[in-house]
């Protein structure tokens, strides 16, 4: 028999290194020659997205097209650090770096604009298309281009380097009371299975995600973020088993370790939580392990939902829920 | 050593190999065709799915001599950089890709699928790429890549069916 079931389950998660540990992103910003402005940063991409974020960070500050930014970095001789790409804590650190830097510099270009227009101050001077213009005056106006070129002249470079460390307080080791991280992401994820009572086979065959991200700066890569999350914990839940044995590795491989495939999963429903964070570059959060965390929890909710059985050791293979069933005598 | 010629990519080799030669390696070390990557090396990833013949194959686990006299795609045969292939267009578009490893075996698995299936529904993509394993990206916007390039591809084919 099959047998339907509905579960949920909400997580927080703080993000960075947290715990009073020095989370330091550093970034710097260059004007080069041609006009662009290059950003280096220590952040390694590994596919979700840093770069793209970092760039589209810089780009908001100066109002400029996202490729007229040259992005550095995983190359430890030209970038300064910015800690790992681990922790979630890319976006928000590394992110809050850039736009700090990408804000230092743009002073240092406004008083480069000011000599080169013979201005009596920077006040009043903005940014857009890659010129620098008087608001009250847009004819008085230089590129970025000739700011440029006039420094080659004078064998000068026109860059900033800013730091960004996060808020974190240790815990009181004797008590474990405090408050370790700073920001915080919150998600609530519902999924519907089927638990097949013969065999044991649970599918997922429905899942709802909603993820709060601060601000999104870019929807389409968050959704990306929330499949590939959904799917790590479905794996994790259902199928995923190292199988430890003294010290070894029983499954060390893919006929042996199982992890879903396209047919495994159910279509997503995504929705996108935004409520801009006041310390995050333009509000935005990291999202990276989060998105994975109630993942599991929503399965066994649902699997208790539909055959009143617990399984509390993962991952919920066929063999323990027919045995829960069994022992439970239940269904 | 034992001759062998196969198509590759629109292109003709005659090339004395090891017998014991598998496909991969004769496609990455002795042709350049890098773009085809090794994963587990057992043919569970997908990751180094190449066309043979319309149909995909793990070329991990061909001979290079099961090549012979045969026409192989490789991901290069596909699209290059200046002149996309559809397929390659809409994972780009809508965020298919995350870290990358899986994507040349996955845009295979897709044109072998739209090669023959010219509007299939999501459970036929789930299914064509089911023999190709992802880790970043849980396959949702890889599906809705390979269903948009359908859509795309099935335009195509009626604008140039009007134009005769």
């Amino acid at each position: 028999m099959k047998k339907r079931g509905k579960g949920i389950a909400v997580s927080f998660y703080g993000t960075g290194y947290g715990n009073g540990f020095p989370d330091v992103s550093t970034a710097t910003i260059r004007l080069e020659d041609e006009g662009k402005i290059s950003i280096s940063v220590g952040a390694t991409e590994v596919g979700q997205g840093a770069k793209t974020v970092l760039s589209q960070i810089g780009s908001e500050v100066l109002g400029i097209e996202i490729e007229d930014i040259v992005l550095i970095n995983e190359d430890t001789s030209k970038t300064p650090d910015s800690g790992t790409a681990a922790a979630s804590r890319q976006t928000y650190n590394t992110g809050n770096a850039v736009k700090i830097a990408m804000e230092s510099f743009r002073k240092k270009l406004f008083e480069e604009s000011k000599e080169l227009l013979g201005l009596n101050t920077s006040i009043g001077l903005e940014t857009k298309n890659k010129e620098v213009y008087l608001k009250m005056f847009p004819q008085k106006k230089t590129t970025f281009k000739e700011i440029a070129q006039k420094l080659k002249k004078q064998k000068r470079r026109l860059e900033a380097t800013e730091s960004f460390t996060a808020q974190t307080t240790e815990m009181d080791p004797e008590t474990g009371q405090g408050a370790p991280y700073w920001p915080y992401t919150f998600n609530c994820y519902g999924v519907e299975v089927e638990v097949d009572t013969e065999t044991g086979k649970v599918d997922i065959i429905r899942a709802l995600c909603a993820q709060d991200v601060g601000r999104a700066m870019n929807p389409t890569m968050i959704e990306g973020q929330i499949d590939g999350g959904f799917a790590m914990g479905a794996g994790y839940a259902l199928f995923e088993d190292l199988g430890l044995k003294e010290g070894r590795i029983k499954n060390n491989k893919f006929s042996k370790y199982i992890i879903p495939t396209a047919l495994d999963l159910p279509e997503i429903e995504k929705f996108i939580i935004e409520d801009p964070e006041s310390t995050g570059p333009f509000g935005a959060k990291g999202i990276g392990e989060p998105v994975m965390i109630p993942v599991a929890p929503a399965i066994l909710n649902a699997i208790y939902n539909a055959v009143g059985v617990r399984i509390l050791e993962l991952p919920a293979t066929p063999e323990k829920i027919l045995q829960a069933i069994k022992s439970y005598g239940k269904v | 050593m034992i001759n062998i010629k196969l198509n590759v990519n629109g292109k003709d080799y005659d090339l004395e190999i090891e017998e014991d030669l598998r496909l991969i390696d004769l496609l990455r070390d002795r042709l350049g065709f890098t773009g085809t990557k090794e994963g587990c090396g057992e043919g569970e990833c997908g990751a180094c799915t190449v066309i043979l013949e319309g149909k995909t194959v793990n070329s991990c686990l061909l001979l290079a001599i099961q090549a012979h006299g045969k026409e192989i795609t490789t991901i290069e045969g596909i699209g290059k950089e200046d002149d996309l292939h559809p397929i390659q267009e809409s994972f780009l578009e809508n965020g298919a890709v995350q870290c990358g490893y899986c994507i040349p075996g996955m845009v295979l698995s897709a044109k072998a699928l739209l090669d023959k299936n010219k509007n299939p529904t999501r459970k036929d993509i789930r299914e064509a790429i089911s023999g190709n394993l992802c880790r970043c990206t849980g396959y949702e916007k890889i599906v809705d890549s390979i269903e948009k390039a359908s859509k795309i591809l099935q335009q195509r084919g009626s604008e140039s069916h009007e134009q005769l």
